[in-house]
């Protein structure tokens, strides 16, 4: 019993817990927000919004108040908060520091990458992937095969260039 | 490598609880939806931390160390998905509640996207989720990848429209038009029982060399 | 039997596996391989691993949020 309980607080949940009860959760947004869960759209409005009030972006009229009545925000921000909190409930909060510079530039390049290959297909490995497929549409199982294809591509240069 | 004695967190976590359920009570006072949702996305971040989930391995994985078994827990978690998705639209139409579902628009640039997105995902340590889990778990690596997410999306945003006019777009498929609803689900689960199977005979192969 | 110690500090996911993988080869059976993160998925990941391949595997949570693993190679 103490033994489970630690699994509990330290993780790690088997993966197979962990997916039941993401969809679970997954369903349940789609209840609440009569939409599914995605992440990179709201990402990009807030930086939208951003880039505007620095006068680097035309403004596309997006404002703080819409913004923060998004529920994509609090999908995000939620994220966030209970990955946060998950780390700290198991006393496994610690800075993670870059501690190679070629991590820094597989990030920022990876990163781009994401966004705009996320935003042409109007959603990422959540939006378009999961609740696509999830949505009984055939542009899901595509992009799917598509990311496979570019996780293979993305490994090659891993072994070239990360090791 | 590093030593630190181990220090316990609990103050500090005693004092997020009380954070978190201020947040809480005071955005119910704005929305009780809005409210539901950050709950949700705690609950999602909190599980996705705590059973180690990580998309970007279901779909790397398999081919770079042999190892399939997240890609089945994805594979669970799409049946599960599915299924649910299925229920709740029906049951919406049933009530005449607007539901929209993620049935995209697709062309050229859906599979290119996807490309690139793997790739990226790939190099970023992380997919878009990935990131803000990994960011909540105090990642400095994910912070930089996130900064590209959002310079990239705006990026993408602003090309979706050269895509299409270029290569042109179709409007999404939504199965259950063209086969209804029961086959499309039957056809949908072997699909990914077909690619549970396959998953564990490939790990079994590929650990088996 | 020997200990071998492997620096895997703040290599992204998954690269410690496949440094683990590679080293494994050139090891002798009974011969430990020794290593440290401070990431929760890799370390996850070369237990689930080590374990599909039938290694024995030890692994511990020596500081706050950093896994110290000992990966036993008991077979070739």
């Amino acid at each position: 019993m103490k033994k489970t309980l630690q699994t509990i607080i330290h993780g790690p949940w088997a993966y197979w817990v962990g997916a039941i009860i993401l969809g679970v959760l997954n369903i349940l947004v789609l209840i609440v927000r009569r939409q599914p869960w995605g992440v990179t759209l709201n990402i990009e409005i807030w930086t939208e919004w951003i880039g505007a009030n620095l006068g680097i972006l035309n403004d596309r009229g997006f404002t703080f108040q819409g913004l923060m009545a998004a529920s994509g925000t609090y999908l995000n921000l939620g994220l966030l908060l209970g990955a946060f909190w998950a780390t700290l409930v198991a006393s496994q909060v610690r800075f993670r520091p870059i501690r190679d510079k070629k991590f820094f530039f597989s990030a920022l390049i990876g990163g781009l990458l994401m966004g705009y290959g996320a935003r042409i297909a109007y959603g990422c490995n959540v939006g378009a992937l999961l609740n696509g497929i999830a949505s009984s549409s055939l542009t899901g199982w595509i992009f799917a095969v598509a990311v496979f294809l570019g996780a293979w591509l993305g490994s090659k240069l891993l072994l070239k260039y990360l090791i | 490598m590093e030593n630190s004695t181990f220090r316990s967190q609990r103050k500090w976590n005693i004092g997020f609880i009380l954070f978190l359920t201020l947040l809480l009570a005071l955005l119910s006072q704005i929305s009780i939806r809005l409210t539901l949702i950050l709950v949700l996305g705690i609950s999602l971040g909190f599980v996705l931390q705590k059973s180690r989930f990580c998309l970007v391995s279901a779909l790397r994985d398999p081919i770079l160390i042999g190892m399939t078994q997240l890609t089945r827990a994805f594979l669970l978690l799409l049946g599960i998905s599915i299924l649910g998705f299925a229920l709740v639209s029906w049951g919406a139409a049933q009530r005449n509640i607007p539901l929209s579902l993620n049935v995209f628009p697709f062309g050229v640039h859906t599979v290119v996207g996807g490309l690139l997105f793997g790739i990226g995902m790939v190099l970023a340590g992380g997919c878009s989720t990935g990131i803000l889990i990994r960011i909540g778990e105090g990642f400095a690596m994910q912070l930089v990848a996130f900064f590209g997410l959002a310079v990239g999306s705006v990026l993408g945003e602003r090309s979706v429209k050269k895509w299409s006019s270029a290569f042109g777009e179709w409007p999404g498929i939504f199965l259950p038009d063209i086969l209804g609803w029961v086959p499309t689900l039957i056809l949908e689960i072997i699909a990914l029982s077909a690619l549970w199977q396959w998953a564990r005979w490939w790990q079994k192969k590929q650990l088996g060399e | 039997m020997t200990r071998f110690a492997m620096d895997i500090w703040g290599e992204m996911c998954p690269i410690p596996l496949i440094k683990a993988k590679k080293k494994l080869l050139s090891m002798q059976c009974g011969d430990i391989l020794v290593l440290e993160t401070e990431h929760s998925c890799t370390s996850r990941g070369i237990v689930v691993w080590a374990k599909a391949n039938r290694y024995t595997i030890e692994e511990k949570e020596v500081a706050n949020g950093i896994w110290h693993l000992e990966l036993t190679k008991t077979h070739e």
